[in-house]
């Protein structure tokens, strides 16, 4: 049986939680409940500061507020990077590297789940879960967690390597190795 | 004959002493011979009666398999720094979950000032590890969980709450109990029983003659009933056994069984099973039964922490329950509790000091009982159906099972909130609706409201309302388009005009849009965010019928989809939850995930028995999610969805898409933040006619859930292969920021316009700036 120590995984996801929390948007995008609904208030104008305790997201699509032919209404939102991971949420993985340590992959599914609850706007707490599944044997579903990372990823290049070489480990395990092949040129391109 | 007869007389006389002697003789003999052999025969008929009772006795004692319900679970609400919760979502929630106010050091209870909490935790064994007892403070400020800091117990940066039991699954009898064990409960419950119920306990054999004598004596002195001389074994016979009428035959079945029951079992085994049978009160249909669940009932707290006098006062119900129930009859339940603490205090249980304090204590009974067996019937309803795959019926009703479901209690509250306020200001009485809100990332349904009273457990409309969908098909049609960058962008002009479809049968087909207009060309990305008919009945034609239907079932629509291009328009019937589920893929950048109710079930000493693991299954490229999703937003902000912001918070980023159908019979809205989507339907059970839309009817529902909940706003991450680019839509060009038209719009990469213009017209910026130099 394919074990875990043929996989790049172990190292690259000790890796990605570091890029994780390193990575993000830097901003929260956390919205209160009961703040005053747009409507009944002036519009905004474009010489009006955000309060300070305001979530900054980076958006391109705000960013030129000095624009003026910008329009007054809010425009579609992105983000170039997923979210950094809470304190407590990197608690929760740090767990689950113990009890991956010790073999017990389906237990440290559970701290992931939570981990994910928490954080599901993050790369790493995916790959993390891919890494689980690896050890549990489940291919199917670790190639589609490191999937689901990589689409959380954004421009965050340590982070996309690491996924991609995690994918390609993943899918030679699983036989495929033209895919394997594809995804490790992709993270040769990065 | 006469002479005869006389003769015969005489010699008669002389004889018949004699016979009547041999005759009284034989009389006796036989009457001893029916005697005995009727002896025999009671004798025989006593053994096999006691062999019967004795196999009853010990086979439904041996087995002691109480039948207990499974227990349904809310979802633990886990504290740390930043979790998103409010100050009086955390109050309900920690009510819900049985705490009471206090001063938040003694167990289960916490303390509230401002946004500041004290919290005392009880501790509890989740399937993944036991989560100890804690003292917690913490504070709350703009919606998050601030400073959280564990004052006593093991460190932790990350909490879990016990969860709020919020329902059952019960046997047929309705009987439901908390299983104890007698070694971990607190000793002065049996002390305390003993001394009021059966102080000879440990020295009987199951009756206590001289006790029954007692209490007869009693009973005669005062001309009733006033004592009775059961032990705790003929009592638990009584329960365990017997009809609750009073009769000898049953007396003697009582005490012979006693009797058995002490020749058989151990005292701590036949206590420990009185603990856990005895009857203490009734909540509606449901009996409750042993000291365990009691304990739960009135006061809303575990048995090992409970106080003496309110151990007084569940010992003193024994007696009964309904006559000395302390929510109806405070005083008569005083007055018994008090007699208790007294018999407690003779029998050297307690000191004076501390009777005298329990005495002048009040009862502290809970406001009212801990959970209602129906609080979120629709969301019970999908449990089931959920357990019903692995589970059998009769194994839920009394194994004990542990169910812990995904249900977020607040959520549910803001949920039931929406429906009840805004149903009624829509006008039509006969309007119905359904609710369904999920984890966007996670799948798990969080809350589910079923009709317009949420309490009501009939028809649900979240599962099974199964209703025409109308334009909330239409992201699916334009992301089959959009998988297509060749063919599709956000700005493809799709043409907005009247067209005839003639089928080979001879029928005609001739969409219109809602409000009965043409407008020419439109681009794709407006097409969608003001959902005009006509031109996705042109994509959809064009990229083909099938297409769009693989999409829709790689989304995880079950239901069967006609092959007629009126699917176009959402001739698709489904339910809140089927159209929940396929909303999903699009929220998540093309994952689809299986909604969940259920993480894990255990049995009833805590060792799982399914897992419900997070499942992902990529069914759409991300990029072409990624630009439907920008769409989608642009719903929210300049399209049919827009008026969601007269309710919702501006810094809430949202995406969705409205649906109506024919006549207004359905009025649907589908849309996502950052965490949660949520899917509403509204119209009429009868499938009658309104005069709603997917913005007049089910918007509002949404947008007033939305706007209790605090979350993070919808701004997806830019997927591989995507880029932003300035675009002049109608010019079909890129162009510079600043220029009026210039619109910031994701394409997949080599899908971006090949033409750039400027502002003032086609010619490229630095050609500009080159002759406005020359001519400065």
């Amino acid at each position: 049986m394919m074990r875990l120590p043929r996989f790049r995984c172990a190292v690259v996801c000790a890796v990605l939680l570091l890029a994780g929390c390193a990575s993000g948007s830097g901003g929260s995008i956390y919205a209160p409940a009961g703040g005053r609904p747009q409507a009944p208030e002036p519009p905004l104008t474009d010489g009006v500061a955000k309060p300070a305790d305001e979530p900054q997201v980076w958006r391109k699509s705000e960013q030129p507020a000095e624009d003026k032919t910008q329009q007054q209404t809010a425009v579609p939102g992105y983000r170039e990077s997923g979210d950094q991971m809470p304190a407590a949420a990197a608690g929760l993985v740090k767990e689950a590297d113990a009890l991956m340590a010790q073999g017990d992959g389906a237990a440290a599914i559970t701290r992931l789940e939570r981990a994910q609850r928490i954080a599901p706007r993050s790369a790493a707490v995916y790959f993390k879960l891919s890494e689980a599944y690896v050890m549990t044997g489940q291919f199917g579903s670790a190639e589609q967690f490191t999937l689901k990372g990589l689409s959380l990823a954004g421009r965050d290049e340590r982070l996309q390597r690491s996924g991609w070489l995690l994918l390609a480990d993943i899918r030679r395990a699983r036989g495929n190795v033209a895919g394997a092949q594809q995804a490790e040129s992709r993270a040769a391109q990065l | 004959m006469k002479n005869t007869d006389k003769t015969r007389k005489p010699s008669r006389t002389k004889t018949a002493p004699r016979k009547r002697r041999a005759a009284a003789q034989s009389r006796r003999k036989s009457f001893w011979r029916i005697f005995l052999r009727l002896a025999l025969l009671g004798l025989v008929l006593l053994a096999g009666w006691m062999v019967y009772l004795d196999a009853l006795v010990t086979s439904r004692f041996e087995g002691r398999r109480f039948e207990v319900p499974s227990r349904v679970y809310a979802r633990p609400l886990e504290l740390y720094s930043g979790a998103p919760v409010s100050a009086a979502a955390l109050e309900q929630e920690l009510t819900l979950a049985g705490f009471h106010k206090g001063d938040g050091s003694r167990s289960g209870s916490y303390q509230r000032s401002g946004g500041r909490f004290l919290i005392s935790s009880r501790g509890f064994d989740f399937p993944d590890g036991k989560e100890p007892r804690r003292h917690l403070a913490l504070s709350i400020a703009g919606d998050q969980v601030q400073n959280l800091k564990v004052v006593k117990g093991p460190d932790s940066a990350i909490v879990r709450l016990e969860p709020a039991q919020i329902g059952g699954i019960y046997p047929a009898h309705q009987e439901d109990r908390v299983l104890v064990q007698l070694d971990k409960l607190p000793e002065l419950l049996p002390a305390a029983l003993m001394a009021v119920e059966d102080r000879s306990f440990y020295n009987h054999h199951g009756i206590a003659p001289l006790s029954i004598a007692r209490a007869m004596l009693a009973n005669i002195r005062a001309g009733g009933i006033v004592q009775g001389g059961s032990t705790l074994t003929q009592q638990l016979v009584k329960n365990f056994f017997l009809t609750r009428e009073q009769t000898l035959l049953r007396k003697g079945n009582e005490a012979l069984m006693s009797l058995l029951l002490e020749l058989h079992y151990s005292k701590s085994d036949i206590l420990e099973t009185y603990l856990n049978e005895v009857y203490l009160g009734q909540a509606g249909t449901r009996s409750i039964h042993g000291f365990g669940l009691a304990s739960q009932f009135y006061f809303a707290e575990a048995l090992e922490d409970l106080l003496p006098h309110q151990l007084a006062l569940l010992v003193g119900m024994v007696k009964g329950p309904s006559y000395y129930n302390p929510r109806r009859h405070p005083q008569r339940a005083t007055d018994r509790r008090n007699l208790v603490l007294d018999q407690m205090q003779q029998a050297g249980l307690l000191g004076e000091a501390d009777a005298q304090r329990a005495r002048s204590l009040p009862l502290g009974v809970s406001d009212k009982a801990s959970f209602s067996q129906n609080r979120y019937p629709a969301y019970i309803d999908l449990v089931r159906r959920h357990l019903a795959r692995d589970y059998k019926e009769e194994d839920l009703r009394s194994e004990g099972l542990r169910v812990f479901t995904t249900l977020n209690p607040a959520m549910q509250v803001a949920a039931e909130k929406a429906v009840i306020e805004t149903l009624p200001r829509l006008g039509d009485k006969a309007l119905e609706s359904a609710l369904v809100v999920t984890a966007k990332d996670s799948g798990e349904v969080l809350a589910l409201v079923g009709g317009r009273d949420p309490r009501y457990a009939g028809f649900n409309r979240a599962l099974d309302a199964s209703r025409q969908i109308g334009s909330l098909v239409k992201p699916f049609v334009y992301l089959a388009a959009l998988s297509q960058p060749q063919h599709y962008t956000l700005i493809t002009p799709l043409q907005d005009t009247r067209f005839t479809l003639k089928f080979e049968n001879g029928t005609v087909w001739q969409p219109k849009n809602y409000d009965g207009l043409e407008r020419g060309q439109v681009p794709l990305h407006q097409a969608l965010s003001k959902s005009y008919n006509l031109p996705v009945v042109r994509v959809g034609l064009d990229i083909g019928l099938a297409e769009v239907k693989s999409t829709l079932q790689a989304f995880g629509a079950r239901p069967a989809i006609s092959d007629y291009p009126s699917m176009l328009l959402g001739a698709v019937a489904m339910t809140p939850v089927d159209v929940a589920q396929i909303f999903q893929g699009l929220a998540t950048s093309g994952f689809n995930t299986p909604l969940r109710t259920i993480r894990e079930v255990t049995d009833a000493g805590g060792e799982p028995l399914s897992r419900y693991s997070l499942q992902v299954n990529q069914v759409a490229d991300p990029a072409a999610v990624h630009l439907l999703q920008y769409a989608m937003q642009e719903t929210m902000q300049e399209g049919t969805g827009r008026s969601a912001y007269n309710t919702v918070p501006r810094a809430l980023g949202l995406a969705g898409k409205t649906g109506t159908t024919d006549d207004g019979r359905d009025a649907w809205f589908a849309g996502f933040s950052g965490d949660l989507l949520a899917v509403v339907w509204v119209g009429r059970d009868d499938n009658g006619a309104t005069s709603l839309t997917g913005a007049s009817g089910a918007l509002p529902v949404w947008s007033k859930f939305m706007a209790q909940v605090p979350q993070n706003s919808f701004t997806p991450v830019v997927p591989d292969g995507v880029q932003y680019h300035w675009v002049n839509v109608q010019q079909q060009a890129l162009t510079d920021k600043q220029c009026e038209n210039a619109r910031l719009m994701p394409f997949i990469t080599g899908s971006e316009p090949a033409q750039t213009i400027t502002c003032a017209g086609a010619l490229p910026q630095k050609i500009r700036g080159w002759f406005e130099g020359l001519f400065q």
